[in-house]
């Protein structure tokens, strides 16, 4: 039996809420500002994927405002990343869009959260700068919770007391894929019955500038022209921020509180290049092994998937190797899915990517479209034969596959599908 | 105590209660310790957490653990807020006996009469 979504919340480039989010996925808008970072405005990154709403730019928590519908108490911001305060709105409102309350998770021992985010740079560098400053006699006693890698799961199960699993993933872009599979494993073995899957990141220099030390980012400073997956002319990508949360529930569990399923996980699947640590495999050799072994696990030819949702973010060398392994997968045996890269809308969210295009899968099954590709001009000759609408589809996508991958060379791939299991 | 510079900026403390911002003032201006009192009862009162009941009338019997809800780490925490504050370190021999209010606001006097002292 296979877990079913029943919420999605979001913080995002794109939107704060649901309508937002579907909106602006639908009419292709994406949510890509100027930024100017360390105020130098010699700095060649001139755009990012920016979160609105909210202010966490500084390392103290007494500084952060967010918006009113979400009450953070302070001892709870105190051992906070700024990641973790999107995280949090982001849960609320998945809980609500679920029919749940917050007190209907607390203390119950068969609901898990699984999380992803990177942890807080900005927030390490400030500690160890302040500990360092006064040669190690004293620092922030939350420094640690706030900062390191885990401090989303370490933060969020406090908060909302959970007691099932708690888990954290760190596979880079690859991470809330992570999350999301072995929660739908944890269900599938009947470990738990619910599972909160989160992903988040912070947008600030600290967090975005090493990337273009490593010249993956886009230097253009037009939105349309820095994120455009596929296309013969990307340069890189655009980094953002945001949470997304997504609720898994087995059927039987939804079905008892007369919750509506929004889709159902079907399958996923994993495997690795073996290659470089910050490069794809030339021909996406462990993406396409992912995507066959998410197939698999879904029970579905290839002939059966409508719509992939690609992890393209826009760099040369990765979307080359998604095309190719995309190709191999469909292409090569006369399938033309449509394919939609939703990063040229948001800018590359990382450790959260894969959950936001998961819950970005969810809109378009509930609501009966497909994201285009609204920033693409020429296609790459990677992609000949692969449909790239550049406008959104208003049509059912049928089943999506949606893919991710991260540093060294980890894969991702999910399949979801609408409550009766095919649409299309 | 004299009168003590202004170290800390006034922007570090913008977003806390106005009282410890004004009982942190005074302390600078005059180097009066009772103004280290007020300063350590609204830190006390700001730091406490949440979940423990409602916040009580404290005074220098207060207990933190048992009358303000204070778990380890946020006592850990309202010590480096005091520490950062006053730019000292207080250790944890100076804090093992801290019980009660009084016994914090004793420690952060002592501690700075020996800062000023070394000075």
């Amino acid at each position: 039996m296979n877990p079913v979504v029943t919420g999605v919340g979001f913080i995002t480039p794109i939107g704060n809420d649901r309508a937002s989010v579907e909106r602006n996925l639908r009419d292709g808008r994406h949510g890509i500002e100027h930024v100017e970072f360390l105020g130098n405005a010699d700095l060649p990154v001139k755009v990012a994927g920016t979160v609105k709403g909210f202010q966490v730019e500084s390392p103290r928590w007494r500084d952060w405002a967010w918006p009113a519908a979400y009450e953070i108490p302070k001892d709870v911001l105190r051992g906070l990343a700024p990641h973790g305060v999107y995280a949090i709105c982001a849960v609320e409102q998945a809980l609500a869009h679920a029919g749940l309350r917050a007190a209907d998770i607390a203390e119950d021992s068969s609901t898990g959260l699984y999380c992803a985010s990177a942890g807080s740079a900005m927030l390490l560098h400030h500690n160890i700068a302040q500990m360092r400053a006064v040669r190690g006699s004293r620092g922030n006693p939350l420094g640690v919770v706030s900062s390191i890698a885990g401090t989303l799961n370490f933060n969020l199960s406090a908060h909302f007391r959970i007691t099932g699993a708690v888990c954290g993933f760190v596979s880079a872009c690859a991470s809330s894929s992570h999350a999301l599979g072995y929660a739908i494993d944890e269900l599938r073995l009947g470990r738990l019955s619910r599972v909160v899957v989160v992903g988040a990141e912070e947008l600030n220099a600290d967090s975005l500038l090493p990337f273009a030390h490593m010249r993956a980012l886009s230097i253009q400073p037009e939105a349309r022209l820095a994120s455009r997956p596929f296309d013969v002319s990307r340069d890189g990508f655009v980094g953002a921020g945001g949470a997304v949360a997504m609720i898994l529930e087995m059927p039987a569990l939804a079905a008892k509180r007369r919750a509506r399923a929004l889709a159902v996980a079907m399958g996923w699947g994993q495997a690795a290049d073996g290659f470089r640590i910050a490069a794809s495999h030339p021909e996406g050799a462990g993406l396409r092994l992912a995507m066959e072994r998410a197939l698999a696990d879904a029970r579905v030819g290839p002939e059966g998937i409508g719509y992939v949702s690609a992890h393209a973010t826009s760099t040369p060398v990765g979307d080359s190797a998604e095309a190719l392994a995309i190709g191999q997968v469909f292409t090569a045996r006369g399938l033309t899915p449509r394919v939609g890269a939703t990063k040229g809308l948001t800018g590359h969210t990382l450790s959260l990517s894969g959950v936001m295009q998961a819950a970005f899968g969810v809109l378009s099954i509930e609501g009966g479209f497909m994201p285009g590709n609204p920033h693409l001009g020429v296609a790459a000759p990677e992609c000949d034969g692969m449909e790239l609408p550049r406008e959104t589809v208003a049509a059912a996508p049928g089943r999506i596959l949606s893919n991710s991958s991260g540093f060294g060379g980890s894969n991702v791939c999910h399949v979801f599908a609408a409550p009766n299991g095919f649409t299309g | 105590m004299p009168p003590v510079p202004p170290t800390v900026p006034a922007a570090a403390l913008a977003r806390f209660p106005a009282e410890v911002l004004e009982a942190y003032q005074r302390y600078r201006a005059t180097g009066d310790a009772s103004a280290v009192e007020a300063l350590v009862i609204a830190a006390a009162v700001d730091y406490r957490p949440l979940g423990s009941g409602p916040v009580q009338a404290v005074s220098d019997s207060t207990r933190l653990l048992e009358d303000m809800g204070y778990d380890s780490v946020a006592v850990a925490e309202l010590v480096f807020f005091l520490e950062d504050l006053f730019e000292m370190t207080i250790g944890n021999d100076d804090i093992v006996g801290v019980r009660t209010i009084g016994d914090l606001r004793a420690c952060v006097i002592r501690k700075l009469a020996g800062k000023s002292g070394a000075a």
